[in-house]
């Protein structure tokens, strides 16, 4: 019964996809205004019915439907309800689905919120979304369907894997990955929109930036989330590990990041539009290809899903993605009009070069990635012969790339836009290269070190001082002309969301650089051996072996190792690091535990227990807290920059102010 | 048309599609098994329940052996499809086959498997291998490997990692 609805339900999706599909064109291509009406209609109903499946999906897993088929493969009577409802996306067919119900959904609210829009720029928009829909339809109601009908029914399903089963995170961090990954098709659909109508105007710039911002923010947490979950969950005492899969994660986030400025050189002077739609273009494509390598099986990796044949079907559709995109570069690139938008020249020392420089960087650093991330592919199509490339070619390769960006994440908001004088340039320069100075010196005295960290230091104090003048300089301003008093003049900031945002996204991405640096250098781990009632000393911490425990639950039994941990004689409670047996899984799966402090986490995993003896690796990793407190504030200030500004000031007045 | 933009771009997406399509036909699983086409070798083990199983005393009949443990995760989710095809191609089973199903134990403890079995149904023997010996005769690399024995004895072929409904199913058709 729920076999047959759930594809009812898919086949309803499909058919109002492929018709959206085709009114979308003919409204795009004709200017037909109601053709693009009912492409729009078509979004709902197609984001409405995926909707449906989607629930009806998740009913199967909760009530153990095992007539179904993705139930049959991820489900058990033994997975707690929680589980069994983030189990949608443990496996293939059930996370296609959620790709697709998310896609749709994205569909839905851009048909909204461009009702009342240009119509053609829409109806191209519209069209291609709904194309997206209609491939990843076409997997999950053929291919890769969950629903398919199971016979005989069997008793009992394998429950999800346990790896899934092992953190709360696992819960948040697919689904916030999902919406910026799928959220991708929207700021492309809009430039595929913008070129094939060789037309990129003010207002919808401005909601192109808008949802690349929000994107942005997206891809940002769930990157963050996926590296904490690593942190908290697999006990190496890392966060990212250039996984092939973390890669993926990390090309769109890259070529993202260097197409949002180059947006803003293209919204305020006009210029370096057509490089902002291809970057656009790219992070979509490179949204597919992450796609494809941990779908297709080609990949070895901690995030790949089982060898399926859907890896040719997802080939066929990048092939198809990058012609189309080709295509349209080469057709709407050189005559590409940009109605209400001001087109000023800019000189050597401004800040749109830059931003350029920054972009081209980041795009760089995306080649430097995908080539290692490609390489045992492509040394395994000449050579035949397997390889894998590991993180010393991504650090030595990337470091100075990113140490260059730190630099220019300083130097861009410090320059002006057009042309800068040197003088007054070099005046502003002063207290932030004085600030870096300090910094870099003051880590080179701490510990003697030279190399990557003090310069990273250096660098993100002189950036950081640079955003903070830039925050202060308009409520610096509105003191001095005696416009409000002392505390209502930060109020000023509030008026200027999108300097406000960067500013903070900024200081966010400095201070996780910064964590970045000290944590991955400044690491100590050891491994010890504690008989019950034993202590030992851990730079300045001491851990004593309480006791062992055995704790039971339906779908797994932990033993758990009880540490009493204290720093000199203060006592910082207990931690119990412990190992899990699932039924499904023979290797025990250990949980780490963590203790954070500002300064340093305690993190301690425990290698082998016995009744009276248990052997622990402990790590001290220095203020990786910093590293979640600057991601998640590099986060809220895209979003702050991205929400829907109040009031009714037009972009390009508004333009003048920020 | 830009042709500066197009025709670069067409040999870098070609170059592309052609390195990553170049990964795919490279099935680790499907790796051939140099047994296939010879006589399946001899074995005589004892099930779980005790009872003794002789290959040669099961001539005439197709015989499917899997290869598999109670900590192996892939054994663990192919355990369903075994169990569904063993009841229909089974004796007695719905499509009248005959063909003998069994699982040989693969590096685990007899009382685990038994108990794992217990949980979550049998519908065909596995035997215990104590000394392995079975496991090197017939070239097992790891869990689960399945192999098709016909009517007369010969490796027809080895399937290696999970098996799907649809590979089982075709590869019993294709037994006679």
């Amino acid at each position: 019964m729920i076999c047959l609805l759930g594809r009812g339900l898919l086949y309803l999706t499909l058919a109002a996809s492929g018709a959206g599909l085709v009114t979308g064109l003919a409204g795009g291509l004709r200017d037909d205004e109601r053709a693009g009406a009912w492409a729009r209609r078509m979004a709902y109903v197609s984001a409405g019915a995926s909707s449906l499946a989607t629930l009806l999906l998740v009913y199967a897993l909760v009530v153990h439907d095992f007539s179904v088929s993705y139930v049959a493969d991820v489900g058990s009577l033994e997975t707690p309800p929680l589980i069994s409802i983030v189990s949608l996306w443990s496996s293939l067919d059930g996370s296609m689905l959620f790709w697709a119900v998310v896609l749709a959904v994205y569909g839905a609210i851009f048909a909204w919120r461009t009702r009342h829009g240009d119509s053609g720029l829409a109806s191209w928009a519209m069209a291609v979304l709904h194309g997206s829909v209609l491939f990843f339809g076409l997997l999950v109601a053929g291919e890769a369907t969950p629903f398919a009908l199971v016979d005989p029914v069997p008793s009992n399903g394998p429950g999800p894997n346990p790896l899934l089963q092992n953190h709360i995170l696992m819960a948040i961090h697919p689904p916030t990955l999902y919406l910026g990954y799928v959220g991708m098709s929207v700021p492309f659909a809009m430039a595929v929109a913008a070129l094939a109508r060789r037309r990129l105007d003010a207002a919808w710039l401005a909601s192109l930036r808008a949802w690349s911002l929000w994107v942005w923010a997206f891809l940002s947490l769930g990157i963050l989330l996926g590296g904490w979950w690593s942190y908290e969950v697999l006990g190496w005492g890392g966060y990212w590990a250039w996984d092939p899969v973390e890669n993926a994660s990390l090309l769109p986030w890259l070529s993202l990041t260097a197409a949002l400025h180059a947006l803003l050189v293209t919204r305020r002077r006009g210029q370096l539009a057509s490089f902002a739609l291809s970057l656009l273009m790219l992070s979509f494509l490179f949204t597919v290809l992450g796609t494809f390598m941990t779908r297709s099986g080609i990949f070895n990796s901690v995030h790949s899903f089982t060898q399926s044949a859907i890896g040719p079907l997802f080939l066929g559709f990048l092939t198809l993605a990058l012609l189309g995109c080709l295509l349209l570069l080469s057709y709407g690139v050189d005559r590409l009009q940009l109605p209400g938008v001001p087109v000023r020249r800019f000189g050597f020392l401004s800040r749109e070069l830059s931003f350029l420089l920054a972009a081209l960087l980041l795009l760089v650093l995306c080649f430097t990635v995908l080539l290692g991330t490609l390489y045992p592919l492509i040394n395994q199509a000449l050579r035949g012969s397997q390889v894998s490339v590991g993180a010393p070619y991504f650090n030595k390769m990337c470091l100075p790339q990113l140490m260059a960006l730190l630099l220019l994440m300083g130097l861009g908001p410090a320059l002006a836009w057009g042309r800068t004088r040197g003088r007054s340039f070099a005046r502003r320069l002063a207290l932030p290269v004085l600030a870096g100075l300090a910094a870099a010196g003051s880590v080179f005295l701490m510990n003697r070190e030279r190399g990557w960290v003090p310069l990273c230091w250096g660098l993100a104090a002189f950036a950081a001082v640079i955003s903070v003048q830039q925050l202060w300089s308009p409520v610096g301003a509105r003191l001095r002309a005696a416009r409000s008093g002392p505390w209502l003049a930060p109020l000023a900031l509030l008026r200027m969301p999108r300097r406000l945002g960067a500013h903070i996204t900024h200081l966010g991405v400095l201070m996780a650089a910064v964590a970045i640096a000290a944590s991955s250098s400044w690491r100590v781990e050891e491994e010890h051996s504690l008989a019950k009632g034993e202590s030992v000393q851990f730079h300045g911490y001491t851990l004593g072996f309480i006791e062992p425990e055995l704790r039971r639950e339906a779908h797994r039994s932990s033993q758990l190792a009880r540490l009493s941990v204290f720093r000199g004689r203060r006592d910082l409670g207990e931690l119990e690091p412990a190992l899990n047996h699932y039924r499904t899984m023979s290797q025990a799966l250990g949980t780490p535990a963590v203790l954070t402090r500002p300064s340093e986490d305690l993190y301690l995993t425990v290698v082998r227990i016995a009744a009276d003896r248990v052997t622990i690796r402990a790590f001290l990793e220095p203020l990786v807290v910093w590293l979640w407190v600057g991601g998640l504030l590099a986060v809220l200030g895209a979003l702050w920059a991205a929400w829907p500004t109040r009031g009714g000031r037009k972009p390009a007045q508004r333009g003048q102010r920020s | 048309m830009n042709w500066k933009i197009l025709l670069p771009g067409l040999l870098v997406v070609a170059l592309l599609v052609l390195v990553l399509a170049s990964g795919f036909g490279k099935d680790p699983r499907a790796l051939p098994s140099t047994m296939e086409g010879r006589p399946a070798p001899e074995f005589e083990l004892r099930t779980l329940e005790g009872e003794t199983v002789r290959l040669s005393d099961l001539r005439g009949r197709p015989v499917v052996l899997n290869f598999w443990s109670t900590w192996c995760r892939p054994c663990v989710v192919e355990h369903p499809v075994l169990q569904r095809y063993a009841e229909l191609y089974g004796p007695g089973g719905p499509v009248g086959r005959d063909v003998a199903f069994f699982g040989v134990l693969y590096g685990d403890e007899p009382e685990r498997a038994q108990a794992y079995l217990q949980r979550v149904g049998a519908a065909y023997p596995t035997l215990e291998d104590p000394s392995q010996r079975v496991v090197v005769d017939y070239g097992v690399g790891g869990v689960p490997e399945t192999y098709f024995i016909s009517r007369d004895g010969t490796i027809v072929s080895k399937y290696a990692g999970a098996i799907s409904a649809q590979t089982l199913k075709g590869t019993l058709e294709a037994m006679q």
